[in-house]
């Protein structure tokens, strides 16, 4: 029997159509575009320190140890091996690091030791690099031993050593950079496209536009199952939001506050997914006079309206108004994510009456009835200097001036363009200033804006406690469990009450549900991409790998 | 002709002159701090800040830094971007020039084109019904904010029914080898809504001009003759009125060839285009005095280029304007 014309049209449609669908989508590989509100233009280790940069950089470099989940600097148990494969501690003030021999560059020359003594040495070296120079102060030599072995000390024992060793500075290819000044790798064709060791590779960048990395299929760890990372350059806040919901993205990540995530509940193909953030907003005293940093603040040099101030916020309230269930109270300066945050004593509590009585005890009365304490003569008068740009302060400076006046306390509202805000803030002409800071993982660094040694430098209130510089002292070299140092130092900060604390925001990622194994690191957000796959039942046209 | 020319760049090159001197010297006295950007809210040891103000010359007096800044004008180099550190600023400008000159052609393309038609359309009608109506549609263009139209688009046309794209410059997945024909029709999708919102907002004043000022060429007595003389009312209006309607239109062209490089801020914000009106309004922001100088000098040329092809225009329309 000869099969009827049509029988040969249908099986010939469904040759030339190819694998049916769901054949196509046997595979758990696929593709993401993530938003990003600033350009990446250097993702390169030691040399930015933005966090677009550190995001893409996560993906193309591995530190020798990735600080473990719970960001505890001070345990080396919990770091997870990373170019090396193990450590072993020789003395109290000595770590030696076994590369793992299956570790390679992108170009397919393997990393060596030579690798992690050449880049360490420029990072420890206050000419080149001034940052790390500055973190790395205690590490005091870098040798290797063979092509394999690395060994690291220290000049006394300390909790932080391993994280000193890893977080800082992940090792660079020395056998394309040794050759050339630091100062001029910025400019060199390395920097354009980066050689790394990571689980993706450098793809290609359309300046202005996005920046494509494609996974590395030899990567030592495992095969990246998403073949493609674009980093997607929008600087708009609705618009980065709208290229998720209109399928052109598949994640945007941010600080958002409550009334940016409504448009996203309704998507069935969105999901949103939190995790704790390292940075922190906050009240920041000025201790000096604005613009004299020789005399106290006439106002908030005396301790009471500080802590006045303190108990007549009623942060559990505001942060609900603005951020919804997108933020946590802040009990000193480290996110929700430092593990300080978890043994930190809490900060003071909303007392309008007690912050009432504080006030009166300093000699602050309404004399003429206006509303406004005053005293010989001069109103309790301060101002707020916050960056408009901002959402959260911008939508927090309100609700904090209504919960002020409460007290007594007129607060004149200072919205700066974020260059003026941050040049008055440096050169301490403010009263108060509405910070944000994201911090390392460590609580190390509270060194350089709260302590006595950072005047000059980042502490712009002009903040100096011997008390708090002594325990600070004490919790950072504290050899072994550095628990109960930490607390001492954090509750004698918050008895200064050199500011508010008020929130940490939570990272706040809106994501296509097609991923599966997913999994952020607040130090690293998108570290883990690699282990991230997608759903075969749900992969989309833009999850096949491009055709030639 | 050519003496004429000559002293109208002449002019202009002065004025490109001035201008460069007050910018540049303007902006260094607009307060803020250039390098906030760099430390991302990180606190910033002195010996960093240190470190990058040598590199951006910022440790210099201002004097100094203009003639560096002149020093590298001439070579053709722009300095190194504050924002976009260490990008150039030739390439971090050269990125936006090809995005901003289409959305700025497609804009002027349209207005110049179906502005020009409308108002000539509506100018042969005039006081009926269908005339009334255009002004209402153009004049309510016209009144709306581009952001709110554009947010509008956007929300509607692409987030909720999916038909064109929400916005940027080309689809993040385009193949880096995708042929000429598939990234020009790419970027034709990408390229709709921003113009559209544009066109809608600008397109009411091309049209009333063009209106207003052929009504007038048409009341002449030559025009008046030529009916007189039997010929056709669409010859009447092409061929005989609507050159000597041409100078407002043309002097509006004028005015708005800067958009080419200009953009518009608003605009492609809302529909993340990548052009120079975005990119200067974020060196506004940073302070990033390079490409801040290097986008004002392009809009500050363009304008002057705009001011000179107009008077060209005229002249070629009407060589008596030469003596004015």
């Amino acid at each position: 029997m000869r099969p009827s014309p049509r029988i040969l049209l249908a099986i010939a449609a469904l040759v030339l159509a190819g694998p049916l669908p769901a054949q196509r989508a046997a595979t758990d590989h696929g593709t993401i575009t993530i938003v990003l509100g600033r350009e990446p233009t250097l993702p390169v280790p030691l040399l930015s320190y933005a966090s677009q940069d550190l995001d893409v950089a996560a993906l193309l470099f591995l530190p020798l140890a990735r600080i473990g989940r719970a960001l505890e600097t001070t345990r080396e148990d919990r770091f997870e091996p990373g170019l090396a494969q193990s450590w072993t501690r020789r003395d109290s003030v000595t770590l030696a690091f076994d590369l793992d021999p299956r570790a390679k560059w992108h170009d397919g020359k393997p990393v060596t030791a030579r690798d992690v003594v050449w880049t360490l040495a420029q990072a420890r070296d206050s000419t080149v690099a001034p940052v790390t120079a500055l973190l790395l102060r205690r590490i005091t030599s870098v040798t290797a031993e063979g092509d394999r072995r690395v060994v690291f000390r220290f000049s006394h024992a300390y909790a932080e050593q391993m994280y000193d060793a890893v977080f800082h500075a992940p090792p660079l290819p020395s056998h394309l950079l040794a050759e050339l000044p630091f100062s001029e790798i910025p400019g060199s064709a390395y920097a354009r496209a980066p050689v790394g060791n990571g689980p993706d590779r450098w793809g290609r960048v359309e300046t202005g536009r996005q920046v494509e990395l494609v996974a590395d299929p030899s990567f030592f760890l495992g095969e990246p199952k998403l073949t493609r990372v674009i980093f997607l350059l929008v600087r708009n806040a609705e618009a980065q939001i709208n290229m998720v919901l209109d399928g052109t993205a598949d994640a945007f990540e941010g600080f958002l506050i409550a009334r940016d995530i409504r448009p996203v509940m309704n998507r069935p193909e969105l999901t949103i997914r939190t995790f704790p953030s390292l940075s922190v907003g906050y009240l920041l005293f000025n201790h000096a006079a604005p613009g004299d940093g020789a005399r106290p603040h006439p106002i908030l040099g005396d301790p009471n309206v500080r802590r006045a101030i303190a108990h007549a916020i009623d942060r559990p309230r505001l942060l609900r108004a603005v951020f919804g269930p997108y933020a946590s109270r802040a009990e000193g300066p480290f996110g929700r994510a430092s593990w300080v945050r978890r043994i930190a004593p809490e900060g003071p509590d909303f007392d309008a009456g007690k912050a009432r009585r504080l006030l009166a005890e300093s000699g602050w009365r309404d004399s003429d009835g206006d509303g406004v304490l005053d005293k010989g003569g001069r109103p309790l008068r301060l101002s707020l200097n916050y960056p408009g740009t901002s959402i959260p302060r911008v939508a927090l400076a309100e609700p904090i001036q209504g919960m002020l006046r409460r007290i007594g306390i007129q607060l004149d509202l200072v919205r700066l363009d974020g260059p003026v805000w941050a040049q008055r803030r440096g050169q301490g002409q403010f009263d108060i200033d509405f910070s944000q800071a994201s911090l390392d993982p460590t609580p190390s660094g509270l060194v350089q804006s709260w302590s006595c040694a950072g005047i000059g430098g980042t502490n712009v209130g002009r903040i100096c406690s011997e008390a708090f510089d002594d325990a600070l002292h004490r919790a950072i070299e504290a050899a072994g469990d550095a628990t109960e140092p930490w607390r001492t130092a954090i509750r004698t900060l918050q008895d200064q009450t050199p500011a508010v604390f008020l929130f940490s925001p939570a990272d706040v990622v809106v994501l296509h549900r097609r991923y599966r194994q997913v999994s952020f690191r607040p130090e690293a957000r998108w570290a883990d991409l690699w282990r991230w796959s997608v759903d075969p039942a749900r992969r989309l046209p833009r999850d096949e790998p491009p055709k030639p | 002709m050519l003496a004429w020319l000559a002293r109208r760049l002449a002019l202009a090159t002065v004025t490109y002159a001035v201008v460069t001197v007050v910018l540049f010297f303007l902006m260094r006295a607009t307060p803020g701090d250039p390098l906030q950007r760099l430390d991302d809210d990180r606190p910033m040891p002195p010996a960093e800040r240190e470190r990058l103000e040598a590199i951006f010359g910022l440790d210099q007096p201002p004097l100094v830094q203009f003639q560096r800044f002149l020093g590298g004008l001439v070579q053709g180099d722009l300095g190194t971007s504050i924002e976009f550190y260490p990008l150039k600023v030739r390439d971090v400008v050269a990125s936006r020039v090809v995005p901003s000159l289409l959305l700025g052609t497609a804009v002027l393309l349209v207005n110049f084109t179906l502005g020009v038609w409308l108002g000539v359309f509506q100018a042969r009608r005039r006081g009926k019904a269908v005339d009334r109506w255009l002004t209402r549609i153009a004049l309510t263009g016209y009144a709306m904010p581009s952001f709110w139209l554009g947010l509008m688009l956007v929300a509607l046309v692409a987030v909720e029914w999916r038909l064109l794209p929400a916005g940027g410059f080309t689809s993040p997945l385009l193949r880096a080898d995708a042929s000429f024909a598939e990234r020009g029709l790419d970027v034709l999708r990408h390229l709709i809504l921003p113009t559209l919102t544009l066109s809608v907002v600008t397109i009411a004043v091309t049209t009333r001009y063009q209106r207003t000022a052929l009504i007038e060429v048409l009341r002449r007595d030559y025009v008046q003759a030529a009916r007189a003389r039997g010929l056709r009312e669409a010859r009447v209006v092409w061929r005989h009125a609507w050159r000597n309607a041409l100078f407002p239109v043309l002097t509006l062209f004028g005015l708005w060839l800067p958009i080419l490089v200009t953009g518009s801020v608003f605009v492609e914000e809302v529909f993340a285009w990548p052009g120079l009106g975005g990119l200067a309004a974020t060196a506004i922001g940073s302070r990033d005095y390079p490409v801040l100088m290097a986008t004002a000098l392009l809009a500050s040329g363009a304008v002057l280029l705009g001011g000179v092809l107009t008077d060209l225009a005229y002249v070629w329309l009407d060589p008596r304007t030469q003596s004015a």
